[in-house]
């Protein structure tokens, strides 16, 4: 492995590095010649219209579906080393909770796969009760999914992503489903588990809000096939608050994104 | 302050509460009400009409029979209970393997799918005969009959079960790189139990109906030998009392897979 790949020309390290790649599905080309380096410890969101691969591209870091040209490398390492490593988690739009496990087993799922067959798992400073706490759940780990509403089953889900330590956090769309107040809610948790736990988060979102609140780099794709249209930087000062959204400055990012996204 | 408040919340609990009590009370007395009377309605429309008790005996004749001939229901009850039980365990247990061998292998599949269709669709009237048979007068033939009926629902049922994972739930399986064994007992199984329990619902009844139709083929025990005996000797309250008995069975076996699915299935 090219060990150069981790660390980039200001010696930062390199969570993500996707090296002109492409994801086609049969004739169909979803992403097309994607080049892109992600600092660790950076909060990137990704934006673009609907079938832009915003999906894909997630899919693609996480070795769900493998890349039909170019290479993609997490931490030096190939997707599939990095997913048997555990250096990724996911977050998926619906909670994908197990229905018969308590807010805590669903927590301590990523701890049990793998156990058996005598892998090593990586566990991380926290344990699972401390990551439902960490959620704003505690008194709420013995609740069955279906006792607890759709935020709250995000927020197991995100402490589930959380519990192996990874380096990198995906999630796609992870709030897409729920109500706004518990939307702004958990932008402001999910900015707060950031900086708790210095890790690199890459989130699609379809808001332009939340893509510049949580985001310190909007990653705008364009369809057709899917490519990069632009990196936006988001100068806005960190810890954030949900006041931001009301300043001068968010606004002129959010027309400059909306004006970015009609010509895509 | 949260002592008054206790006590403020208190009446009000308990009102809650006597409320359910009642709301309870209505639904078991609704449907014990209509039985009773339509019980009634039999006895006097018996009574009234002169039936002659080989036609049609009254509830209260059936209900002299369970006290005369409590020793012959009894002795004839254990043998269907066994062969019910042993039929339900063996054509379940045989289902859900088979369903596990399914989703595990296309080619299994689509080789014996079509077989368990096939025999799904003979009669059991037809097959018991032939089972009878093959495995003599005794109580394999009934256990097989049982099992046999039980076994197409569960397998129908835990095959849909075993695919109802969200592909979702697999692809987090995926990124958690899990062993097929590990989504299998993890993911798959339990997924699969509202499913199963559907199904062991309908069969908990059908093992009842497989077992008693055997022993109408060739038996000298169990309740569809006591259900022949009694009909050819024109003995109806003891044909009643049978009938009831075998439809108790049923019930018996119904209630214990609801209890044991309340206490399993739990989301």
């Amino acid at each position: 492995m090219d060990a150069g790949h981790l660390e980039n020309d200001g010696g930062r390290i390199i969570a993500a590095s996707l090296n002109a790649a492409s994801v086609k599905f049969g004739a169909l080309t979803a992403l097309s010649d994607i080049t892109l380096d992600i600092e660790a410890g950076d909060f990137w969101t990704i934006l673009g219209p609907s079938g832009c691969g915003k999906s894909t591209m997630l899919r693609l870091v996480s070795d769900l579906v493998p890349p039909a040209s170019g290479n993609v490398e997490i931490l030096g390492k190939t997707t599939e080393a990095a997913r048997l490593a555990r250096e990724f988690a996911f977050v998926f739009q619906d909670a994908t909770l197990l229905p018969w496990r308590s807010a805590l087993k669903n927590v301590e799922l990523p701890l049990e796969i793998g156990r058996k067959r005598g892998i090593k798992i990586p566990t991380g400073d926290r344990t699972p009760l401390e990551l439902l706490e960490l959620v704003g759940l505690k008194g709420r780990e013995n609740a069955l999914p279906h006792e607890l509403s759709g935020g709250m089953r995000q927020r197991v889900a995100i402490a589930r992503a959380l519990v192996c330590q990874p380096k990198l956090l995906l999630m796609d769309e992870p709030f897409g489903a729920l109500d706004e107040m518990t939307r702004d809610h958990l932008n402001l948790q999910l900015l707060d588990i950031w900086q708790a736990t210095g890790t690199t988060i890459l989130f699609v979102t379809h808001s332009i809000p939340e893509a510049i609140f949580l985001g310190q780099k909007v990653l705008m794709l364009k369809a057709n096939p899917g490519r990069v249209k632009d990196v936006i930087e988001i100068d806005l000062p960190l810890p954030r608050d949900i006041a931001l959204r009301e300043t001068p400055p968010f606004n002129q990012y959010c027309s400059q994104l909306r004006k970015l996204l009609e010509e895509c | 302050m949260s002592v008054s408040e206790t006590l403020a919340n208190e009446p009000a609990q308990k009102k809650g509460l006597s409320d359910q009590s009642r709301a309870r009370l209505i639904n078991i007395a609704i449907p014990l009400g209509t039985a009773i009377t339509l019980l009634l309605i039999w006895q006097l429309g018996v009574r009234v009409f002169e039936v002659p008790t080989y036609i049609a005996p009254a509830p209260t004749d059936v209900l002299q029979v369970f006290r005369s001939d409590f020793g012959l229901l009894m002795q004839n009850f254990w043998p269907t209970f066994f062969e019910s039980l042993a039929g339900f365990f063996i054509g379940n247990m045989t289902a859900v393997l088979i369903a596990v061998a399914f989703v595990h292998s296309r080619l299994v599949e689509r080789a014996f799918f079509p077989i368990a269709v096939f025999i799904n669709t003979i009669p059991i009237l037809a097959i018991a005969p032939i089972l009878v048979l093959i495995f003599g007068p005794g109580m394999t033939a009934k256990v097989v009959i049982a099992a046999l009926i039980c076994f197409f629902p569960t397998l129908v049922n835990m095959v849909r079960g075993l695919q109802s994972v969200s592909p979702q739930a697999l692809e987090l399986a995926r990124i958690l790189s899990a062993s097929k064994s590990e989504i299998f007992w993890k993911i798959r199984l339990p997924s699969s139990l509202p499913f199963l329990f559907s199904a062991l619902k309908i069969a908990a009844t059908t093992c009842v109906i497989g077992a008693i139709v055997g022993e109408w083929i060739g038996a000298n025990v169990g309740l569809g030998a006591l259900i022949i005996e009694a009909t050819f000797n024109f003995r109806s309250p003891l044909l009643y009392a049978t009938v009831f008995l075998s439809s108790g069975l049923s019930v018996l076996l119904f209630a214990s897979v609801t209890i044991a699915e309340k206490l399993i299935v739990r989301w």
